[in-house]
């Protein structure tokens, strides 16, 4: 039952089996040459001003247009619906010029106004992207001067700001405020339906949430479609829920992607099959077992060294992830700016780690007592992970207990120190690239009661150094401070970093044109091309 | 007795299933002797990760180089664990439940049958997933919602079955020589009442097993590294469908298991009352 | 017959009164916060406190309930923390997947299940009622997900016969919604091509899900028709020259439907139950999903829709099954 034989033979039999039984009995094929079947995770619902995560990133590069867009690899943050931006010395005023003649998907114009309409409405749903602008930017702060300039003043200055533009997208006000309930800024309705001007357009009736949804193409799209004469004319999103399923569905052509996530022992059985193979992008995506340093024995910087010499990294990468991964020892990307390179991570060396518990027991820290590892059951790498150190630490005598448990039970239970777990395991995807996305938010310690921050750090010159880079505005007096935060977060070992990801996508062998960016982790379909 | 058990040693499908539990019975007992690599219930061996099936490996090796083969006979222990404690934790809610809705009248007999029906429309899945999500997934926690949601059906067959004899004649006759209530229930329609109990019990061993199973696949029953059968499953969908056997062997012993315990009890079943149409 | 219905439609109503707050309480007792996972991952712990008071989830318990209670009232299910669409939409959408679905499957159980129980039963203790004991037991003891994956396997990639997810092909046009049902509605909308394909893709979930139902039914059958086989009538029917066969289909069967058509009922429940996992190996866009979904991401509303449609089904379907033991055995409608 080998996944390549047989299944090569198909397409040749396909006419047999087709006689034998009635008509339509030919394998799934995925489309014709226009439709690009997506196995990509669906968002929770549509709306690009609720819902901010990575499934919704690669929706919204397609149906959605933003003032500026991170593209390419490295990403670099280009100009897209805007022109041009300024910003004022002090880093409080941002000016954004508009280019002309933009349409959203009904033909009404997109100026300045709705833009400023798309703003004032992430900030008054306030939910998940509107958390890099509460702080420090008013609805009333946001205006239209003309009709191509956008004005923002900030209440601080803050570096993040133009890093997070590229996750608002800029909405039709007219078709949301038609479908308005009781001033709830269209949010039921937009749930369900597109108001966007991207280069697709979704089509609500074919949508059910988290099954299916197809989007069109939208031929009068800003960009034209001068650099890809034969592009996709109708994305058919068909998330899987099952990983096997996801799999065998790409095998069989059913599907013309998987997700990005695709387990490492996948990639030769997928690059072995005629129809499909597996693309491998370097991406910002951090993988972390926390620790919670409020509960002991973590809050002892010996027993966190003995730990974080402990997990077998090499062992995890190149044996259970085939090396689909490199170690990153750092505590943000190592492909990002503001790294300290000089800076030493930790081994694999249990020769070591047997000394830290020896002097963390001398000091009085629990090692002994049973800790409790949370895993996302769902997710086979944090499973893995655990288990893999569940065998080392067995060796040290430390009995780690893997428990199972799911994404928005940990979120919640991260919220407080008491209930925060022992140690977990998590990613952190590139929600905008940033050392703000990693380092900022996980270790200064205002951000404590969210999950990024779950590790309950506290060290109060971290906290200064990283407050004074946020505030400034230019990369090069940042990244000093960064490397000097970083140095000292490193030094106190509060969670076990492992590695960056390589993101492993498999891929029907006839798109064409794929382009990569870390942001959206290459979902943008615009540029792709179907063969046949 | 002994008519009995001639009669059940004639039914071939009901020998099978005898044999089969019987077989399961001592993989769970002497497991850890048996199996080649007793270890590998939570060791890892990086180096020889989804190996096909051979003559080191029989079943092949699963996704952290674990021999299948030993897992899961050591996984036999914990699937008859739970069966046995949810049955037996379900009885002993279920037939004092039943005996006290069927004895007495009134009120209190209607109270009972009416949270008996309540508790039957629950959907069993359902509520092992939410009680798993409120307490955190475990094997503990699946067998709470499994024994919360298997016990009316004991008190259902009970309870039938204690109005039927209750009306009979020789309760009557035990009233009428001044037999007290208790001696009555404990003594007279108990045991009369008993067979269906058991033949229910038999074929609630191998549906539990079947529920746990797939409680283990959607990550709220067992926890990992533990040798559960739905679990091992659940972990080889990543790795299908190359390594085929990972999932293979595993459905297999569920269904054998399973398979032992439906035979041996529909062989119980025509045995003792072929009236019994209500239970499923 | 309408006073039967509606004195077993009163009798539902406490019930699932009960299973409501049952429910409700179970639910309330979860300690996942729901306004976190509704917030989503890069929220701060004041827009969580902003939610956790605007969606109520901070007044006390019974209050929380009457309101809900009163909310149902008017059918309205509230609205998915998760998805903000309305709960009753979604259902709207997704019941039919499942009832087509589950009818398919208690129609396949059904119409191979029964024949196959007659034989068992005419062959009493012989190999043939062996064979069939093992065959159906087969059936119950194979794990639902198990075999799915088995038959995707077999099926899908080693054959290429049947599709291997989702209820139509991705380059095939939806039919105008007219009922909801894809099935029908492809047949409303004269697209032949859409339901040969809306067919293919049923066929592997169906069967996975029928194969559990189709052992119950062989198993209950046989005993059905074993018992009527021993009572005096039939005994002295076949004395009066009766054809054997004859006397099996007209006397037997008719006699021993009763049984089956209990077991249909309890079947029902389990098969939406039990669709739960097919679903989500097959992708079916069904109520299973939904569930699961709701469940794993603390969707309070869609959690308590969800069960209160499943008692509601289970409660009418038992309804329908005593109507149809009435229809049959008059005597039974009186005592009710």
């Amino acid at each position: 039952m080998s996944a390549s034989g047989p299944l090569l033979h198909r397409r040749q039999l396909g006419g047999l089996a087709a006689g034998a039984l009635a008509a339509g009995a030919l394998p799934a094929k995925a489309a014709d040459a226009s439709t690009f079947v997506n196995g990509w995770a669906l968002p929770a619902n549509l709306d690009p001003h609720q819902i901010f995560d990575v499934p919704m990133q690669a929706l919204m590069l397609n149906a959605y247009d933003t003032l500026y867009r991170y593209e390419g690899d490295p990403p670099k943050i280009v100009p897209w619906l805007a022109e041009s931006h300024t910003v004022s010395d002090d880093g409080l005023q941002w000016e954004f010029k508009l280019r002309s003649g933009l349409k959203f998907h009904d033909g009404s114009p997109l100026t300045s106004e709705e833009v400023v309409y798309s703003f004032r409405r992430v900030l008054a749903l306030a939910l998940a992207p509107a958390g890099a602008f509460l702080k420090v930017l008013k609805p009333e702060n946001v205006t239209a001067p003309d009709p191509l300039l956008v004005r923002f003043k900030l209440e601080t200055s803050y570096a993040p700001f133009f890093a997070a533009i590229p996750s608002i997208c800029i909405v039709n006000p007219r078709v949301i405020k038609a479908n308005e309930k009781d001033g709830d800024w269209g949010k039921t309705w937009l749930a369900s339906n597109g108001a966007g001007s991207g280069a697709y357009r979704i089509i609500p009736t074919g949508y059910r949430p988290l099954e299916y949804l197809d989007l069109e193409i939208n031929d009068g799209h800003f960009l034209g479609w001068a650099d890809n004469p034969k592009p996709v004319r109708k994305i058919a999103y068909r998330p899987t829920k099952e990983s096997s399923t996801r799999v065998l569905a790409l095998l069989n052509g059913s599907l013309d992607c998987t997700d990005n996530a695709l387990p490492a022992d996948q990639v030769d059985p997928i690059n072995a099959s005629k129809i499909a193979q597996v693309v491998k992008d370097t991406i910002m995506r951090t993988y972390i077992i926390r620790m919670n340093n409020t509960k002991p024995p973590f809050n002892n910087l010996n027993a966190r060294l003995c730990f974080a010499h402990a997990f077998n990294y090499s062992g995890f990468i190149n044996e259970v992830l085939n090396g689909y991964a490199t170690r990153d020892p750092y505590p943000m990307p190592d492909n990002l700016w503001g790294i300290p390179t000089d800076a030493k991570g930790y081994d694999y060396d249990l020769k070591k780690a047997k000394e830290y518990m020896a002097k963390a027991i001398a000091e009085g820290a629990p090692m002994k007592r049973p800790i409790e590892i949370h895993v996302q059951t769902e997710n086979e790498q944090s499973v893995q992970g655990a288990q893999l150190f569940q065998a080392d630490l067995a060796q040290l005598g430390i009995n780690l207990k893997v428990v199972g448990d799911t994404w928005p039970n940990l979120t919640s239970s991260a919220a407080k120190p008491d209930s925060t777990p022992d140690m977990w395991v998590h990613w952190v995807s590139t929600y905008f690239v940033d050392p703000e996305n990693w380092v900022g938010q996980m270790y200064d310690s205002q951000f404590h009661g969210t999950w990024k921050a779950s590790a309950y750090y506290k060290n109060d010159a971290v906290d200064a150094l990283l407050r004074k880079a946020r505030g400034l505005v230019k990369q090069e007096d940042r990244a000093p401070l960064y490397q000097e935060a970083i140095r000292k977060i490193m030094a106190d070992s509060p969670d076990i970093w492992i590695y960056n990801s390589i993101s492993l996508m498999g891929i029907n062998k006839r798109v064409k044109g794929r382009r990569f960016c870390t942001v959206g982790q290459g979902s943008e379909v615009r540029w792709l091309t179907l063969d046949g | 007795m002994k008519p009995i058990l001639r009669k059940l040693s004639r039914d071939v499908p009901a020998m099978l299933g005898l044999a089969i539990v019987v077989f399961v019975l001592l993989l769970a007992i002497f497991g850890p002797l048996i199996a080649p690599y007793p270890g590998d219930a939570a060791a890892s061996h990086l180096t020889r990760r989804l190996k096909p099936p051979s003559a080191d490996f029989l079943f092949g090796t699963d996704n952290l180089g674990r021999d299948i083969f030993s897992r899961i006979i050591l996984g036999a222990r914990g699937a008859l664990a739970i069966a046995l404690t949810v049955v037996t934790v379900a009885m002993a809610i279920g037939v004092p439940l039943g005996l006290l809705a069927g004895f007495r009248r009134g009120w209190l007999s209607e109270t009972v049958m009416r949270v008996t029906d309540v508790v039957l429309a629950i959907p069993q899945l359902v509520l092992a997933l939410a009680l798993a999500q409120l307490m955190s997934p475990s094997i503990e926690t699946a067998m709470l919602a499994l024994s919360l949601t298997y016990w009316p059906f004991f008190t259902r067959i009970v309870y039938a079955e204690t109005r039927r004899l209750s009306s009979s004649l020789f309760v009557d006759a035990l009233r009428g020589v001044g037999a007290g209530t208790g001696r009555i229930v404990f003594l007279h329609i108990l045991p009369n009442a008993i067979s269906p109990v058991i033949v229910r019990a038999t074929i609630g061993l191998g549906f539990t097993i079947l529920v746990a199973a797939v409680l283990g696949f959607l990550g709220m029953g067992a926890t990992p590294p533990a040798p559960d059968w739905g679990l091992t499953i659940a972990e080889s969908r990543v790795y299908l469908p190359t390594a085929w056997w990972y999932v293979t062997f595993p459905g297999l012993a569920i269904l054998l298991t399973v398979m032992g315990f439906n035979l041996l009890g529909d062989g119980l079943r025509d045995l003792v009352d072929p009236r019994i149409r209500r239970s499923r | 017959m309408l006073r039967f219905v509606l004195r077993r439609t009163a009798l539902v109503l406490p019930s699932l009164l009960g299973l409501l707050l049952v429910t409700f309480l179970l639910i309330h007792a979860v300690p996942s916060d729901p306004a976190a996972a509704l917030a989503g991952d890069a929220a701060t712990p004041e827009q969580i406190a902003r939610l956790r008071h605007q969606y109520g989830f901070d007044r006390p318990i019974f209050e929380q309930f009457l309101l809900y209670l009163d909310k149902v009232a008017h059918l309205d299910f509230g609205e998915s923390a998760f998805s903000h669409r309305p709960v009753t939409l979604d259902i709207a959408q997704r019941l039919p997947a499942t009832l087509e679905l589950t009818f398919c499957a208690l129609a396949l159980s059904v119409f191979v299940g029964v024949p196959l129980g007659v034989m068992a039963a005419l062959n009493h203790n012989a190999w043939p009622d062996y064979l069939l004991r093992i065959f159906s037991v087969l059936g119950i003891a194979m794990a639902a997900f198990w075999v799915a994956i088995m038959l995707q396997l077999l099926f899908s990639m080693q054959l290429g016969w049947l599709p291997l997810r989702g209820e139509l092909s991705s380059t095939m046009a939806q039919p105008p919604r007219a009922t909801g049902f894809l099935v029908v509605d492809c047949l409303i909308a004269g697209r032949w091509d859409a339901f040969a394909d809306a067919l293919r893709h049923l066929a592997l979930p169906a069967v996975t899900l029928a194969l559990g139902g189709l052992a119950t039914i062989v198993r209950f059958t046989r005993a059905g028709v074993l018992d009527t086989l021993q009572q005096d009538f039939v005994f002295y029917e076949r004395a009066m020259g009766y054809r054997w066969l004859r006397l099996v289909w007209i006397f037997v069967l008719r006699n021993s439907v009763t049984a089956t058509v209990t077991q249909i009922g309890l079947l029902f429940g389990g098969l939406i139950a039990g669709g739960v996992v097919v679903e989500a190996i097959f992708d079916w866009p069904g109520i299973g999903s939904y569930t699961v979904q709701a469940i794993l991401t603390g969707d309070r509303q869609v959690m308590l829709a969800v069960t209160l449609l499943v008692g509601t089904v289970y409660a009418a379907v038992n309804i329908l099954v005593d109507l149809v033991h009435g229809l049959l055995d008059p005597r039974l409608m009186e005592q009710g």
